[in-house]
């Protein structure tokens, strides 16, 4: 015995020590005929504070409890691979290991020196990210978008493309998300033959705030296993990040911790910070990480969106209002951006022509305003050939996906970063002046169906 | 005399003879519908505590020399110094056999003739998530006989799919209307009510009533006059008693009108219970409480299904405020009404932009899946231009153009549809014949 509970409510378990030398933060006691565990966060004098794994519902004061030899720990071993886990390491297929060797979820972030920033050009095949914003191998992308404008089914496109076509192993890590969801992409991933190339983590959102703030824990230790003892070029999915400072305050509320704004814990930032900087590239292999961010009430302005959006290489920004107009994926342009946007990493023409569309559409959308007042055909002629080439650029820019064929009907395409510059260039220079704006909806490359005509 | 007062009685004679006894303690503090009591040295989180004959609680926190008790039911004024009883047992609602076709709530008493039933069995209200591998993919259709919803945003039976819009936009009607449709389709109806009138929910039993729908649907009511502790327990309880149909292999759909009253009540209960207040006071485990409560939704790889319909009143048509976005963002899509459509006559008011459902042609058969996927495409298509060649002379335009006006607003007109009309899916096909030619 190490100790017994004196007061709970539903996140916080006061726990009364026999001597306080005997644990320390992140030790787990447990009372195993009460399925209790509780992992410490705080001790003061003889009293320690735990926070439960799971739901507390009947538990007294009085229970006895014992410590579990490590802290939390999840299988490091090339079993991973094809496996599902719980947020506490344990699987959730049914599945045993035939030899289980775990490591504490827990290590020190990589120190300046074992940072690596070196990496090539990873191209995604879908025409608007890697026009507006491209990618390179160890980068961290950021997916933002409010509820229900399309964060998931461009995360399961990204891993459809860039991971059939990499052959490295994956990661996804599933935080305070749909269980249906989990489910689906493992039954989806399962039929492709692509479960034994990756392996899943998930505390969603049906599961306590304990559980959805451990899965990113677990999750980078898998991620590290995959880089450090594989030397892979990892690929991180983690779906949702949000989830995790959303977590992380209702554990502090329950803790009788300070807020700051909206609620969010005190130690937001440097929560985030932490777990940021141990996503990194070694020597061993990269990690390139998509991190889809949920934005509170729409609110892009919104504390912990912002301390997330610090660390990130790029962002993706998905708009309702493109939604709305059946423009999908619902990219924002204007907000999105990539470091690589740059002359000298992706050469000149690229470059000239993200300034020259994203000119075309900033005068588009004024123009947009000035039609509303006196139509269309007060337009100048040149403001009228923007209007439409602008028109025809945004239909140009949605793409049929492979994994929502089912709301489309169209067949998925992946096109080459050449043939986008190229469809791109003509549609500016207005050789497509006379075809119908609805021919570039939908489709992969537009100069392909030229050709077959 | 109510049963619960009958359950008291028979307790009270009981603690006379200090039966079933466990654990008592005395009221230290009063403030509103959370007390605080000294002693119950040994009752357990979440346990029922029975305050005499006035009030019935449960514990919703302990500490180290008190305890916390949430009022559900109070009978009379309670003081302190009364004496508080533990039941060794936590909170439970009941379930019923004879639940179909009457207005119940959670203490199991039929609130048409104002007694319990008699074949009560208590059930759990919150079980254990459904495990991770016991789900499979939502696939089934569940028909709403309203071509709007069906053709363009279908709903499967395991799917959350919330209906969203500002007062008076007939967001209850269109949920009727759905149970309505399932008559003979073998899907047991049950309609939560939490925070409506009483005036309200006897309309809703007749509207049901004279459709034939009772004959597979439940109404379990949380009225506005009760206690936010009894509002925001009832729709895990509904859920608890979907559950217990799920494992008898049923398909269940629940409507839960609506959510946002439900965050109203949850939050109330947590400023006054003292924690710290987070976006628009609301408390950080506001997302939590229902998530968790919308995640019972699922299609069961034993056959059955739970098939959840949310309901979330909006002010001003904003659907991107706090609770609205965190419900959406655990739906399986939403469909939004919107008050200028439902002016404009267009029924129902359903805005077609705004609406998605993410299970899309995934719960549609190939026939309605086809139709739906150019029906949306041509009409989003025609609401957007809509209001970009608002001012433009219809005559200048070009052919194609012409007749894209034309064919939006023939769909547009087509998708209407006055209340308790439902059509079948080849209705719906053949009421869309037109489009077969256009591209």
């Amino acid at each position: 015995m190490i100790g017994k509970i004196i007061a709970l409510s539903e996140l916080n378990v006061k726990i009364l020590l026999n001597s306080s030398k005997e644990v320390k933060i992140g030790d787990i006691l447990f009372s195993s005929e009460n399925n209790a565990f509780f992992e410490i966060a705080e001790i003061e004098g003889n009293i320690a504070i735990g926070i439960p794994f799971y739901r507390v519902t009947g538990l007294k004061r009085g229970i006895i409890l014992s410590k579990l030899d490590t802290g939390l720990n999840i299988q490091y071993s090339d079993e991973i691979l094809g496996k599902v886990f719980n947020s506490y390491g344990d699987l959730l297929d049914g599945q045993k290991f035939k030899k289980e060797t775990k490591r504490t979820v827990y290590i020190d972030n990589p120190d300046l020196s074992d940072v690596n920033t070196e990496g090539e050009i990873l191209w995604t095949g879908i025409k608007i990210i890697d026009f507006f914003a491209p990618l390179e191998k160890g980068f961290k992308m950021g997916l933002l978008g409010g509820a229900g404008v399309g964060k998931t089914v461009l995360i399961k496109e990204l891993i459809n493309n860039v991971y059939t076509n990499f052959g490295s192993n994956a990661v996804f890590v599933g935080i305070g998300e749909r269980s249906r969801e989990g489910k689906e992409l493992y039954d989806e991933m399962k039929e492709a033959n692509l479960l034994d190339k990756m392996t899943m983590i998930f505390g969603q959102m049906g599961e306590n705030p304990t559980s959805r703030s451990k899965a990113i824990y677990g999750g980078l230790t898998l991620t590290e296993y995959l880089r450090d003892e594989k030397k892979q070029d990892v690929l991180l999915f983690i779906d949702n990040m949000y989830r995790y400072v959303q977590a992380k305050s209702e554990i502090s509320t329950e803790l009788k911790q300070m807020p700051v704004e909206n609620g969010y814990p005190t130690t937001m930032v440097s929560d985030i910070s932490v777990i940021e900087e141990r996503i990194n590239s070694n020597s061993n292999g990269t990690i390139t990480s998509f991190q889809a961010i949920y934005v509170p009430a729409d609110d892009m302005n919104d504390e912990a969106v912002q301390a997330i959006i610090s660390h990130m290489d790029g962002q993706i920004v998905l708009d309702r209002k493109i939604a709305e107009k059946n423009l999908y994926p619902a990219v924002n342009v204007f907000k999105t951006r990539s470091k690589l946007i740059d002359v000298e990493k992706i050469g000149e023409k690229h470059y000239n022509l993200v300034e020259e569309v994203i000119k075309y559409l900033t005068r588009h959308e004024e123009l947009e305003e000035i039609i509303a007042v006196l139509g269309i055909e007060e337009l100048s002629i040149e403001d009228k050939n923007i209007f439409f080439r602008s028109r025809k650029l945004r239909n140009y820019f949605t793409q049929p996906m492979h994994v929502a064929e089912d709301y489309t009907n169209i067949k998925g395409e992946v096109v080459d970063i050449k043939d986008v510059l190229f469809d791109v260039e003509s549609i500016l220079e207005g050789k497509y002046d006379d075809v119908d704006e609805s021919e570039f909806a939908y489709i992969g490359r537009y100069h392909g169906k030229e050709h077959n005509d | 005399m109510s049963y619960i007062e009958n359950l008291l009685d028979n307790k009270i004679d009981s603690m006379k003879k200090a039966e079933n006894v466990y654990d008592t303690g005395k009221i230290i503090k009063v403030k509103d519908y959370i007390v605080e009591a000294k002693g119950l040295l040994n009752v357990g989180f979440f346990e029922q505590v029975n305050i005499g004959d006035k009030a019935i609680g449960y514990v919703i926190e302990i500490l180290a020399n008190s305890v916390i008790i949430a009022i559900l039911k109070e009978y009379k004024k309670i003081n302190v110094r009364d004496i508080v009883y533990g039941t060794n047992e936590e909170f439970k609602s009941y379930i019923s056999n004879h639940y179909i076709g009457r207005i119940f709530d959670i203490f199991g008493e039929d609130k048409l003739v104002n007694k319990p039933f008699t074949d009560l069995a208590k059930i759990k209200i919150e079980n254990p998530n459904i495990p991770f591998m016991d789900r499979t993919s939502v696939s089934r259709p569940l028909l709403t006989g309203i071509s709007g919803i069906d053709l363009i945003f279908p709903v499967g039976k395991g799917q959350r799919q919330l209906i969203i819009g500002d007062k008076k936009t007939g967001k209850t009607q269109l949920t009727l209307d759905i149970i309505v449709n399932q008559k003979g389709k073998k899907v047991l109806c049950i309609y939560v009510a939490i925070g409506k009138t009483k005036k309200e929910v006897k309309e809703i039993y007749y509207e049901l009533s004279k459709r034939g729908a009772l004959e597979y649907t439940m109404i379990l009511a949380a009225f506005n006059d009760e206690k936010p502790t009894v509002l925001s327990l009832t729709p895990y309880i509904a859920l608890s008693i979907a559950e217990y149909y799920l494992s008898y292999k049923h398909d269940v759909l629940v409507v839960i009108d609506d959510l946002k009253r439900h965050a109203d009540a949850y939050r109330e209960i947590s400023l006054i219970s003292g924690k710290n207040p987070g976006r628009d006071a609301y408390p950080s485990d506001i997302f939590y409480t229902h998530s968790r409560m919308l995640e019972k939704g699922c299609q069961h790889k034993n056959g059955g299904s739970i098939t959840i319909i949310p309901v979330v009143e909006t002010k001003g048509g904003d659907i991107t405020d706090y609770i609205s976005t965190n419900i959406i963002s655990i739906t399986d899509g939403q469909i939004v009404l919107s008050s200028k459509n439902f002016n404009k006559g267009q029924k129902p008011a359903i805005d077609y932009g705004l609406s998605v459902s993410r299970l899309g042609g995934a719960v549609q058969e190939e026939s309605m899946k086809i139709l739906g996927a150019k029906v949306r495409r041509i009409l989003l298509d025609y609401i957007e231009k809509r209001e970009v060649y608002e001012l433009a002379n219809f005559d200048e335009m070009s052919p194609t153009l012409k007749s894209e006006m034309i064919n939006g607003k023939r769909i547009l007109d087509n998708l209407n549809q006055y209340k308790y009309s439902p059509k079948t899916k080849e209705e719906i096909i053949e009421s869309f014949d037109f489009i077969k030619e256009l591209k």
